[in-house]
């Protein structure tokens, strides 16, 4: 999958650090993710990976260094924080569905309010997406009334409703029971093959193993060791890797 | 795409037994076989149960007795019945009393079609008694009560109106809910109108019951969008904004309301430019808000705190603006919660009207029933004066809780 890793820079951040009333969680990120690539994010928890993908799109606001997505850079202006978030969705650990809305209303309300599309066009489109996870069936229902693969996969299907060029994954499937993991990583894998830019934490080595261009190493704030999954996961250079490798493939 | 086979909802539902866990079956319970069999079980179980049981009724048959004999033999109701129309509307004049009469048919014609339109009501045993016993009971009252025929007369078409509005509701369907709000937000100034416009009543003349119920709604209504307000200013991220609020709220819940409504008559006239004249009434009804908005506003703040953080991340993540984000995403799900403490709230306000009687200004509903007791003739009445009053307002308070619980059931508090 080498000529995803050379098309143009999607995300670039350099130096990128965040501090939480006195804990420094990033110190010094950086790295590129080039437009097409899937790049798996792993590492001890703590170790700051969930906070660096929330830097970029600004749910966490970086203190120090520079973010670059596509081209625009994320400062404090808010014209281009709305640029950047329209250019990405993002799905969480625990969903974060809206609760009091149809499913098909989840998915319809960033279009309809956002960008003001007639209902019709975003019903068409969040028609479409169910389909494309597999649950057209579930539109009228209200998220609790889901499992939570289905719900994870609705969530994924609203992110992608504005039509991002990034997804970002944070630990989408760490709260699902184990029959439902592999609903959600088959999503995640049609997406990777669809070209669309991914940056996904998880510790599902198989998922890794099969989409993933490249595999970050994060540990304390830091990116410790980075590679392609298979020389990655089979002959990691750096001694904290191989024991963190060691811990999760028991 | 792997799809999930399909599974009958209630079979996706259930818990999953794992293998090694034994199912432990249980002995359907069995209910009673009989009338006899039920006392036993729930009333006289054991000795103490059964003695209980026995002191218990007695008491309870005992006041009974006394009250239905109160109400029935002894009670003087010579005072109610005289003072009917002033309990009702105090001091407004008799030769205006049409306009009191169309501002309750334009309210039962939009309840009657908010009825039809919004309530689907399945005719159980249960509710059939419970409307039929208080109907039969009020129509028992009022025929004691009222003589004229001219009364009754409006009354019937007050009825009918009801009736007309719930079959127009039904025939509309559930689908038109924007122009029913918009009508009941017009409903209000229509009637202020009625009761003033075009050579009127002055607000000064309103009274009894009538005074209440406006100076509740205006309360309830005026308070409602200030306190949200207020919610959100004290979580504003600017300082002077959320110091205001905090104020506001602390100062304003930190008296009595007693004590703001004297000062409402005494103080807010200072205050005021020197050429404006605000009616007293309105200058009651600007504190009732003021009040019930500083409660609002920490009603509404725990709602908020409800709302998870990942629904502000999720909604700003998608693009939503601050407002929007409010407005569509976490303020429906901090209402929803917060619905039970804000009608509670409400009932508590529609009760403190009273407290204008504290002013000697207003004649509202106990003002006007203690007014009632205390003439030369009906002396020594005053049971059978303030009771009625203290009826009507439990009868509103109670359909206000009623119907709260039916709101609470439609947007499925604590499910979703």
């Amino acid at each position: 999958m080498s000529e995803r890793t050379n098309g143009e820079a999607m995300i670039v951040a350099e130096d990128v650090e965040k501090w939480f009333a006195g804990f420094q969680a990033l110190r010094g990120v950086s790295t590129t993710v080039r437009r097409g690539e899937v790049v798996v994010i792993v590492g001890p928890s703590g170790s700051g990976k969930s906070t660096f993908i929330r830097t970029i799109n600004r749910l966490e606001r970086h203190d120090k260094g520079r973010i670059v997505v596509d081209g625009i850079e994320l400062t404090d202006d808010i014209r281009n924080i709305e640029r950047i978030r329209s250019e990405i969705g993002i799905v969480f650990q625990s969903f974060n569905l809206f609760p009091h809305l149809r499913v098909v209303e989840n998915l319809t309300l960033a279009p309809r309010n956002v960008r003001r599309w007639p209902r019709a066009k975003a019903e068409e489109k969040a028609r479409q997406l169910l389909e494309r996870v597999g649950i057209p069936e579930q539109a009228r229902k209200y998220p609790s009334q889901l499992s939570g693969g289905q719900q994870q996969r609705v969530a994924i299907a609203r992110a992608l409703v504005m039509e991002p060029k990034i997804m970002l994954f944070d630990e989408p499937t760490s709260a699902l029971d184990p029959e439902m993991i592999k609903e959600v990583l088959d999503v995640m894998k049609e997406l990777a093959t669809s070209g669309i830019t991914m940056v996904v934490i998880t510790h599902e080595i198989g998922f890794a193993k099969e989409v993933a261009d490249r595999v970050l190493f994060f540990e304390e704030g830091r990116v410790v060791e980075e590679g392609p999954p298979g020389e990655f996961f089979s002959n990691p250079r750096e001694e904290r890797t191989k024991q963190f490798l060691s811990q999760i493939l028991v | 795409m792997s799809r999930p086979p399909a599974v009958p909802r209630d079979l996706e539902r259930a818990p999953m037994v794992g293998a090694d866990e034994r199912v432990v079956e249980v002995a359907p319970v069995a209910a009673p076989a009989t009338t006899r069999e039920w006392l036993r079980q729930n009333l006289f179980s054991s000795w103490p149960n059964g003695l209980l049981t026995i002191v218990t009724s007695a008491i309870l048959l005992y006041l009974a007795f006394r009250l239905l004999r109160f109400v029935f033999v002894s009670a003087d109701w010579s005072v109610l019945k005289a003072n009917l129309r002033v309990y009702m509307t105090g001091r407004f004049p008799v030769e205006e009393l049409w306009r009191v009469w169309a501002a309750v048919y334009l309210v039962t014609a939009l309840a009657g079609i908010s009825r039809g339109m919004l309530l689907r009501t399945r005719w159980t045993t249960t509710r059939v008694l419970s409307v039929a016993v208080p109907v039969v009971l009020l129509i028992g009252a009022l025929l004691y009560l009222v003589d004229s025929a001219r009364v009754w007369l409006l009354l019937g078409v007050a009825v009918a109106v009801l009736l007309v509005g719930t079959v127009v509701g039904r025939r509309l369907g559930p689908t038109r809910r924007a122009p029913l709000l918009v009508a009941w937000v017009l409903a209000f100034p229509a009637v202020i109108l009625t009761l003033r416009a075009f050579g009127g009543v002055k607000p000064e003349l309103w009274g009894g019951f009538l005074l209440n119920v406006i100076v509740a709604t205006v309360a309830i209504f005026a308070s409602f969008p200030l306190g949200l307000i207020l919610a959100l200013g004290r979580r504003s991220r600017l300082p002077a904004v959320s110091a205001f609020s905090v104020g506001v709220i602390e100062v304003v819940r930190g008296v009595p309301l007693v004590a703001w409504l004297f000062f409402g008559q005494f103080v807010l006239p200072l205050l005021l430019p020197a050429g404006l004249a605000v009616p007293n009434i309105v200058r009651a009804m600007i504190m009732f808000t003021i009040f019930s908005a500083a409660y609002v506003a920490e009603i509404v703040r725990g709602g908020l705190q409800g709302v998870p953080e990942g629904q502000y991340e999720a909604a700003r993540a998608l693009g939503l603006r601050p407002a929007r984000m409010m407005a569509l995403v976490i303020l429906p799900q901090a209402l929803r919660s917060t619905i039970p403490a804000m009608i509670s709230h409400f009932i508590s306000l529609f009760k403190d009207t009273s407290l204008l009687a504290a002013l000697g200004l207003f004649s509202e509903l106990l003002r006007t029933a203690r007014r009632a007791s205390a003439s030369i003739e009906f002396i020594g009445l005053q049971a059978e004066a303030l009771l009625p009053a203290a009826l009507i307002f439990w009868v509103v308070a109670f359909s206000m809780s009623r119907w709260s619980q039916r709101v609470e059931v439609r947007v499925g508090v604590g499910e979703r």
